[in-house]
């Protein structure tokens, strides 16, 4: 392949999010430009307006420096026509759309304040003699409508920049990828645009530049930083055969790497994509937004025509009556009800994959703070899940030579996948001299207890103690052994062949750095800690003990998982989290009220889980319960906030507190805390974006 | 700027005063308003026709157009249950609120560049009833999915 002509597969290299994303970002920006001009051409109008007005506002008397012409009405309706219908022609166009189809929302409640403010304003300009002869003064409230408008638009645009911020954590991941990669073709280095890198190319990465693709290491070694995806801090050794992640950064050496994954297929955008899934769902709380929403201005018409009705009745003066009309109607904020939650989503499930967890949903977000247990697996969770054979010792039955026992041992477990087993065939293969293992026939893995088959004749067994106990091999010689093993957190693994306990190996999988200081966090967010282990009781209680957890449910196989995890649901000690490596815990992590699975930081393919640590880090645990109650926190308050302003502020426009008060809210007011309540919303669930989850104690080892 | 704030708005004292009004008009603004009101919860409230189906090809799969003007027409659209679905949104109003559709519980996002047709597919789904709606939540729209 040349490097100027692309190969077909680049063609269908799928447009990168970034791309899209840049498509939008571009609409938005021009709309903003739009918006602050219609503001700066309405603040204009509405200034001169105002003072336009200023002989009304000070009741009457007529400052001197204002030539009459100035201060008429007819000025004033010159001015204000252009704020409303161009600089707040969106209302209206909104407004009457949304009318035909039967739907009323902010642009409703805008068009209908302001246009009733100036409608009016218009009946007194031409016929000034009707109100006169009502013994009211011929005043007009253009500057009422105008300054409205002016707040609303300025409201639009605030919340417009702070609305941007909310997705920023997405659109700073989509910035990670760098540009255009250094690609070998033909023997030479050329730098071409990632978008034409395709799957097998050969990619080069100097000290201190990015990743640009995931691929495998196949020359070179180096140290690179992936806490950009992970949230692990520490570089990671990378030498030939490791895997590399696209946007991570290289620290030290240099390294060629084959390409594996491109576009939509690579780890970033696997992570953009989860991120972006979880912040189009929806939470519990919202769907009670929700509801309200549908409801809310309908309703707020409703009120605002029984405000005039009944102020009509009252003092018979319609001038008053249509102030309180108005103030009700722009008072009313339905668009702080409908962000409070989506914002707080948007910023949190950002900041989480800022910090390597990705929640796959609104929902798992809203459940994880309100967990009461977390059920830690064992292997591969707590430890890191990389068995190692400690201990090799024959028992008394023994016939067989060590050589041809191990040999046999290997044949047999060579052929499982089991972490135990690599250990042993790992084991085996280094302390054998020839290479080759004796062919198995009619093997066998027998779930949660061992394998058998039959080689050369024998019937080879290899499996846990238990097993042997199930099938009436008389094990007390082994008793004192299994005993020393287990208590030193050892996995026993008994060899028997023709039905003669030959030998057994001691198995340890050292606990990862990071397990005791998440447990101790776990432990200070008030969560019961479980954990959960196939292992014999006697080298479950060691492991718990050695990070800190007391309550442990061991020798259970990974078909009863589910159900151990559907047992403490029933027994009320729910809600109830599973953590897991994702391979055979699916089930139990599909049953767990919010299921977490860890990420090995390249394979992000995790289907179970609700939550994803894309690090193996523990400590995401704690972190991700830690961010779901502060986001839940942030949108009781966005929640609290919205209902308690409009609880508060429509009656107060309607005038209610009038009578015991003399309190009387200008339609002016109104509308200007209509424009900042939303604003005041998104503000706080940017709030979010300093979250930091508390560091954990140093571990104990 | 004296009728800004609250109590200074009695002492502009022409404005707030009660004129006697003859029964018949008060009658009449009362009747007006609640009529007014019934008129309006009526309009917005009910539910106003079923809703539009989709065409069905003779592939299997279902598609409709949704015009996004200030509000989705149509706003309810009813689909079968267990086929493939592809809706094609048309986008012609400029507010920023409307460049995005959620479909919440598909967990799906789609952006809307203006004066064009996007197309999403969303896979068979079973009965029920699925809304939909803006970036900011404010324009609405349900899928109802029957047998």
């Amino acid at each position: 392949m040349s490097s100027t002509s692309p190969s077909p597969s680049c063609c269908h290299a799928t447009k990168g999010p970034a791309e899209l994303a840049d498509g939008m970002e571009r609409e938005l920006a021009r709309e903003r430009t739009l918006l602050r001009r219609k503001i700066r051409v309405a603040a204009l109008l509405t200034a001169l307006v105002m003072l336009s007005s200023l002989p009304h506002m000070l009741g009457g008397g007529h400052p001197s420096f204002l030539p009459p012409w100035f201060t008429s009405p007819w000025t004033q309706l010159l001015l204000t026509t252009p704020v409303l219908f161009w600089c707040g022609r969106d209302f209206f166009t909104g407004a009457i759309s949304a009318f035909r189809q039967h739907s009323a929302d902010m642009n409703t409640l805008v068009a209908a304040g302001t246009g009733i403010a100036w409608l009016t304003s218009l009946f007194t300009t031409l016929f000034p003699q009707v109100l006169i002869a009502e013994g009211l003064p011929a005043d007009v409230y253009y500057e009422t409508a105008a300054v409205i408008l002016t707040l609303v638009l300025l409201g639009r645009l605030l919340e417009a920049r702070a609305r941007g911020q909310t997705s920023e954590a997405i659109r700073r991941l989509l910035q990670l990828q760098p540009p255009t990669a250094r690609v070998v073709r033909e023997g030479q280095a050329v730098e071409v645009p990632v978008s034409l890198v395709v799957v097998g190319d050969l990619v080069q990465v100097r000290p201190g530049e990015k990743v640009p693709t995931d691929g495998v290491v196949i020359e070179g070694s180096s140290w690179v930083e992936e806490s950009m995806l992970t949230g692990e801090p520490t570089p990671i050794a990378k030498a030939s055969g490791d895997t590399v992640i696209g946007a991570s950064m290289n620290r030290s050496g240099s390294f060629t790497f084959r390409v594996s994954r491109i576009g939509a297929d690579t780890v970033l955008a696997q992570i953009t994509d989860l991120v972006r899934q979880a912040q189009s769902s929806r939470t519990q709380v919202q769907r009670l937004a929700d509801q309200v929403v549908g409801w809310f201005v309908p309703v707020v018409i409703a009120l605002a025509i029984a405000a005039f009705v009944v102020w009509f009745l009252i003092s018979g003066n319609a001038v008053l009556a249509m102030l309180f009309l108005v103030s009700v109607l722009v008072i009313a904020c339905p668009c702080a009800l409908g962000l409070a939650t989506p914002t707080s989503i948007m910023v949190a499930s950002g900041k989480g994959a800022e910090n390597g967890l990705i929640f796959r949903s609104a929902e798992a977000l809203e459940t994880a703070g309100k967990l009461r247990t977390v059920v830690l697996d064992k292997t591969g969770t707590l430890t890191r899940g990389q068995p190692e054979v400690t201990d090799f010792e024959r028992l008394p039955d023994g016939v067989l030579p060590a050589g041809t026992l191990l040999a046999l041992t290997a044949a047999l477990e060579s052929r499982s996948e089991h972490p135990l087993a690599e250990a042993i065939v790992t084991y085996a293969r280094s302390r054998l001299k020839e290479g080759e293992l004796p062919s198995v026939k009619g093997f066998e893995a027998v779930a949660g207890r061992g394998l058998q088959g039959s080689i050369g004749g024998q019937q080879v067994q290899v499996g846990t103690p238990r097993w042997f106990e199930e099938l009436g091999i008389d094990t007390a010689a082994l008793q004192p052994l299994v005993e020393r093993l287990e208590v030193a957190a050892r996995s026993v693994a008994v060899v028997v062949v023709d039905g003669r306990m030959e030998a057994c190996f001691g198995v340890a999988d050292p606990l990862k750095s990071t397990s005791a200081g998440a447990v101790a966090a776990l432990r200070r967010l008030g969560l019961q800690v479980v954990m959960l282990s196939g292992d014999a009781r006697r080298t479950a209680d060691v492991v718990a003990a050695q990070v800190g957890i007391k309550r442990v449910i061991a020798e259970v196989r990974p078909a009863d998982k589910a159900s151990v995890i559907k047992r403490l649901q029933e027994q009320g000690e729910g809600p109830v989290a599973m953590v897991g490596d994702g391979i055979n815990d699916a089930p139990a992590l599909a049953q767990a009220d919010v299921g977490i699975a860890m990420g090995s930081g390249t394979d992000v393919a995790i289907a179970a889980s609700d939550i994803t640590l894309i690090s193996g880090n523990l400590g995401g645990v704690p972190a991700a319960i830690e961010l779901s109650r502060a986001a839940m926190a942030n949108i009781r308050q966005n929640l609290f906030f919205a209902f308690a302003y409009n609880v508060a502020g429509i009656p107060l426009a309607a005038g209610l507190l009038f009578p015991l008060t003399g309190w009387l809210l200008s339609p002016m007011i109104a509308g200007a805390a209509m424009a900042f309540s939303s604003v005041s919303v998104v503000s706080n669930a940017l709030r979010l974006r300093r979250f930091q989850p508390l560091p954990l104690a140093e571990a104990s080892n | 700027m004296s009728n800004l704030f609250a109590a200074d708005l009695i002492n502009a004292e022409p404005l707030w005063r009660t004129i006697e009004q003859p029964m018949a008009l008060k009658a009449l603004v009362a009747t007006i308003g609640v009529a007014l009101i019934i008129l309006e919860l009526w309009w917005f409230l009910r539910r106003h026709g079923g809703g539009v189906a989709a065409r069905e090809s003779e592939a299997g799969l279902q598609e409709i157009t949704i015009t996004v003007d200030g509000g989705y027409v149509p706003s309810r659209i009813q689909v079968k249950a267990g086929r493939p679905l592809r809706l094609s949104f048309h986008r012609m109003n400029p507010s920023g609120c409307l460049a995005q559709v959620i479909f919440p519980d598909f967990h799906k996002t789609l952006d809307l560049p203006l004066n064009a047709t996007t197309g999403l597919e969303l896979p068979a789904t079973k009965a029920g009833v699925y809304p939909f709606h803006c970036g900011m939540n404010m324009v609405r729209g349900v899928l109802e999915v029957v047998d």
